[in-house]
């Protein structure tokens, strides 16, 4: 995949085994549960209970947001163009940063369910290496975004 | 980036029990990032940028501060701009959280 920044937009170019793989990797997305992340560590907090719960119900509604979006994108196979040796992808400057959130939610998402290994190349089984093989497809793409920004 | 407005207590309003009291307009509050393996750093430095409108090099700066110590005091806000942070943060998946500030 290369990825060219041009004014206010970026392009991907991908080829037709990277699109395959990207969209299979988006269909995972959330992978984070709207309850994993807290709002403090500590429990000194004025009405931290309450705090938590909108917390909670604000991630997991930009989470449907976000799924939504991702939806339409994934039903619109017209916006993938197709050109002489690729395919390309526009995006504009708010959907690459929303692309870019989607798959680290994959990949850090992935990563917990992996058991949040301090060595990102943890022993594999046949119980982890799917969570594991998620984790480097969603980094595959995401670091090919970052390099762009 | 938007902000969270402050609560409007109009003349005569009784504060009830269970709503936020003038404390919680005070910066008080520490945005702090933890460590994790997972985020990629170049990652983390843009969401700070994104997040804060910091520099890149203020927002390297604390990201180095993540990964070498472990966290990094973000800022220092009253409740609802630290919570809004928090959201915000959370939001593109890093470890963050708020704590009063001792």
């Amino acid at each position: 995949m290369k990825v060219v920044r041009g004014a206010g937009q970026f392009q991907l170019h991908l080829s037709q085994h990277e699109k395959i793989l990207l969209l299979e990797v988006l269909k995972l997305y959330p992978r984070i549960s709207s309850a994993h992340h807290r709002l403090s560590k500590s429990s000194n907090l004025p009405n931290l209970a309450a705090d938590q719960r909108l917390l909670d119900e604000a991630l997991a509604e930009q989470r449907a947001k976000n799924k939504q979006q991702l939806d339409e994108l994934l039903a619109n196979p017209q916006r993938f163009e197709e050109t002489p040796k690729s395919l390309r992808l526009s995006l504009s400057r708010a959907e690459f940063e929303w692309l870019l959130q989607i798959l680290n939610d994959i990949r850090v998402g992935s990563w917990i369910h992996l058991g949040s290994p301090e060595d990102l190349r943890p022993p594999l089984n046949e119980v982890n290496a799917t969570h594991f093989w998620n984790m480097e497809m969603a980094s595959y793409f995401e670091a090919q975004l970052l390099d762009a920004l | 980036m938007a902000e969270t407005a402050a609560p409007e207590i109009l003349p005569g309003t009784i504060l009830e029990e269970g709503e936020k009291s003038k404390s919680g307009l005070e910066p008080g509050y520490l945005v702090v990032c933890w460590n994790d393996p997972v985020n990629f750093m170049q990652y983390v430095t843009h969401v700070f940028q994104t997040v804060f409108g910091w520099t890149r090099k203020k927002a390297e700066f604390h990201m180095l501060q993540v990964h070498e110590r472990g966290k990094s005091v973000l800022a220092r806000e009253s409740l609802e701009k630290a919570e809004h942070y928090v959201h915000q943060l959370q939001k593109y998946s890093l470890h963050a959280t708020m704590e009063r500030d001792q």
